[in-house]
């Protein structure tokens, strides 16, 4: 009997194709000089007009249904479509939260209205959308959210905070977990909802957080005396900590967790083709052996979401694995490029591994913390 | 996952479970070598299954026999089994039929010495001159015992030559790197196998053991080093699977398989410091008892880490070739695990 269930899928020759398609838009786009890569592009590199094009070119919403402005393709051609961008280090920053899981949220617990108006837009690249979980006394102790909406004759009235919700100035909606009716005593998981946020409306204020780096992508909002809809509640009342559970589950297997600074080894293998001393190539190996392995996990879970199972405990596991790998990337490639005097790096090495340092800190935290993601595992070891 | 279902699978989990329960490993250590164990797999004509039907075994699915592979190493079972099951393939690879009773194997050719792993159990040596590409059967009654302590409760020997002739010999026309990717591939099998095992050992113990009027397993530390280590087990898993699926679709072709398996030796033997390290410490000192399992474990995947050189060396082997390749074939390799440019997947 085996613990962990990690089946390995072969490449589909079917896919290749739509990867051709993006291989050759990337480097398009790159050579016209309309992007430079970054790694953590999908968090930070932020571009509306780069996100209409990809939009145009039918890569976003690709899993939706056709009547929603989607095009009825498999996870696993959006797996295809993300891990080639991240790869690129392209900016796809702005649509890639709707895409990835208010999209789905909303297909399973919008009204038709909310589907027919929103996801064509998403699937265009020009309707953009913030997470609103995270608030100043709620981090990795979820359940503490405090911002309220209260039922009123016209529909709910938010008030409250949420923080580092990213991109969330240039985001037309943000989907807030709230709480809707006081905890049951010690138990609350009980009294949370999901509610479709229009970040237009009259009452909401959104400051910019900068962060270390000079950035400025994730933000603080306020809400004081916000109305929404009745319809803007996202399936069920009191069910939006199951809702969200389910939903993060989702999120952490995907490239995106272990693929974020790839385009700084690729960079340096450009640079030191030829000129890596034994040390650096034993470098290079290990770190190919863990991106192999973990690509095969991630794909392994991709395919089993496919299929309906959510393996739950199995995307914690890669989403640990990845983060560290990441953040153990960037520092492999610092010890490699000593292979090359530092005054014969290339300007764009120079930019990417900075940028890779500088944005290394949120790789274990943003999705749930590395702790968060070890707790999770240790109780399905049966340690909790 | 490695695929523990079909006969041959079945087959061995059955035996292992029912011929080597905890008590046969240190049995062994003690010098009561468990030969009805090795009897029932030999008359179920296990240690065959990779030879073709043409040379007297049975050709059995590549995919079935890692599952008897991976029940051999979860119950730390001390007989050759797996060397058996490699030293025959070999012999088949080179025509020659399989040897009478227990083998083991090594790469090195006619070098003054050879080291053998199981060497005091295996009853022949198949050796891989790779400047002769050529596969020799001997006995191994002339092997001696190697000086140093052996990493491993199965033990090393070195064969020592001195006009040693080959009761049989042939030429190959595998590679040296086919011959290394089936081997290496067996090895990820076993070590990942072990982890998995020392895991469910650790747990059981944190769970039971208590301090400060608790479990261990209550405590946030203890919880934290275990989650750490179950997910260096799980990738062990994935690698392992990789290369044994490799060497599956490539059963004529072992060579084809060369870098997943190669992966899965670097992968899992940089894994090995990462489990056994907390394994041992959450056992505290009983883990370092001989009266205790674990060792049983770990002892093992120190020494198959160091089999046909250590994670280090491949290490370097697989970023040698890979810093001379292109960056795109490269991402062909991670993603698609082409490394050689297949034309059927090319982008």
């Amino acid at each position: 009997m085996q613990r962990f269930n990690f089946p390995v899928i072969q490449p589909d020759p079917a896919l290749e194709e739509l990867r051709g398609e993006l291989q050759a838009f990337l480097k398009e786009e790159r050579d016209a000089g309309n992007f430079e890569p970054e790694p953590e592009c999908w968090m930070a590199a932020a571009d509306p007009e780069f996100s209409k094009k990809v939009g145009k070119r039918g890569w976003i919403g690709l899993t939706w249904p056709s009547q929603y402005g989607g095009h009825d393709k498999s996870a696993l051609e959006r797996y295809i479509v993300t891990e080639e961008t991240l790869r690129a280090g392209a900016p796809v920053a702005a649509h890639w939260i709707a895409d990835r899981q208010h999209a789905p949220m909303l297909l399973a617990h919008g009204t038709e209205e909310q589907k027919l108006d929103i996801l064509p837009r998403i699937a265009a690249g020009e309707c953009y959308f913030a997470i609103g979980l995270s608030e100043p006394g709620a981090g990795s102790d979820l359940a503490n959210v405090k911002t309220k909406a209260e039922k009123v004759s016209d529909g709910w009235k938010i008030n409250g905070q949420k923080i580092w919700s990213s991109g969330a100035h240039i985001a037309h909606y943000m989907v807030a977990l709230l709480r809707t009716s006081p905890a049951d005593g010690r138990n609350r998981h009980v009294g949370l909802s999901q509610i479709l946020i229009d970040l237009t409306l009259p009452g909401v204020t959104i400051k910019p957080i900068v962060d270390l780096s000079g950035d400025a992508h994730f933000n603080e909002v306020y809400f004081e005396d916000v109305i929404v809809p009745d319809d803007c509640l996202l399936g069920d009342e009191g069910g939006g900590w199951a809702q969200v559970t389910g939903e993060l589950a989702m999120e952490r297997s995907g490239p995106e967790r272990f693929l974020s600074s790839y385009i700084t080894l690729e960079t340096a293998v450009g640079q030191l083709s030829g000129k890596m001393g034994s040390d650096s190539q034993a470098r290079l190996g290990k770190l190919i052996a863990s991106l192999r392995t973990l690509r095969g996990m991630s794909w392994a879970i991709a395919n089993l979401l496919d299929r309906g199972v959510s393996p739950e405990t199995e995307a914690a596991l890669v989403k640990d694995l990845g983060n560290r790998l990441e953040n153990d990337l960037t520092q492999q490639v610092r010890a490699m490029l000593t292979d090359l005097p530092s005054d014969e790096w290339s300007p764009e090495m120079r930019r990417i591994l900075n940028i890779g340092v500088l944005r290394s800190p949120p790789n274990t935290l943003r999705g749930g913390t590395t702790e968060v993601m070890r707790g999770i595992i240790a109780r399905q070891l049966g340690l909790r | 996952m490695i695929n523990t279902e079909g006969m041959v699978a079945e087959t061995a989990t059955k035996i292992f479970t029912d011929l080597c329960p905890r008590e046969v490993p240190h049995q062994a250590e003690a010098g009561q070598y468990p030969q009805a164990l090795w009897d029932a797999l030999a008359e179920n004509g296990l240690p065959l299954a990779w030879v073709s039907e043409a040379n007297g075994g049975f050709g059995a699915d590549y995919d079935e026999t890692f599952g008897a592979i991976w029940a051999s190493a979860q119950a730390a079972s001390p007989v050759p089994f797996a060397e058996t099951l490699i030293a025959n393939w070999m012999l088949d690879r080179a025509g020659l039929e399989p040897a009478d009773g227990s083998a083991s194997f090594a790469l090195s050719g006619r070098t003054p010495s050879a080291d053998i792993p199981f060497g005091m159990h295996a009853d022949k040596i198949v050796l891989y001159d790779a400047a002769h590409h050529e596969i020799g059967l001997f006995d191994n009654r002339v092997a001696v015992r190697s000086p140093e302590e052996a990493l491993s409760p199965d033990g090393m020997t070195q064969f020592v030559f001195s006009g040693h002739v080959a009761e049989q010999s042939a030429k190959t026309d595998l590679s040296r790197r086919g011959f290394e990717a089936l081997i290496l591939t067996v090895r990820a099998v076993q070590m990942a196998a072990a982890m998995e095992a020392a895991l469910n050992l650790s747990i059981d113990y944190v769970s039971q053991r208590e301090q400060f009027g608790r479990p261990l397993s209550k405590f946030q530390a203890i919880q934290q080093q275990l989650a750490v280590a179950a997910s260096e087990c799980a990738a062990a898993t994935m690698a392992a699977t990789q290369a044994a699926s490799a060497i599956a679709r490539h059963a004529d072709d072992p060579e084809q398989a060369w870098h997943e398996a190669v992966i899965a030796k670097v992968q899992i033997g940089h894994g090995v410091e990462a489990v056994t390290v907390p394994f041992h410490q959450v056992h505290g000192a009983m883990g370092y008892t001989q009266e205790y399992d674990l060792h049983h474990y770990t002892r093992r995947l120190w020494a198959w880490r160091d089999a046909l050189g250590n994670e280090h060396l491949w290490s370097r082997r697989l970023g040698e070739e890979m810093s001379v390749t292109s960056p795109d074939q490269i991402w062909k390799g991670v993603t698609r695990g082409d490394w050689t440019g297949d034309k059927s997947l090319a982008s």
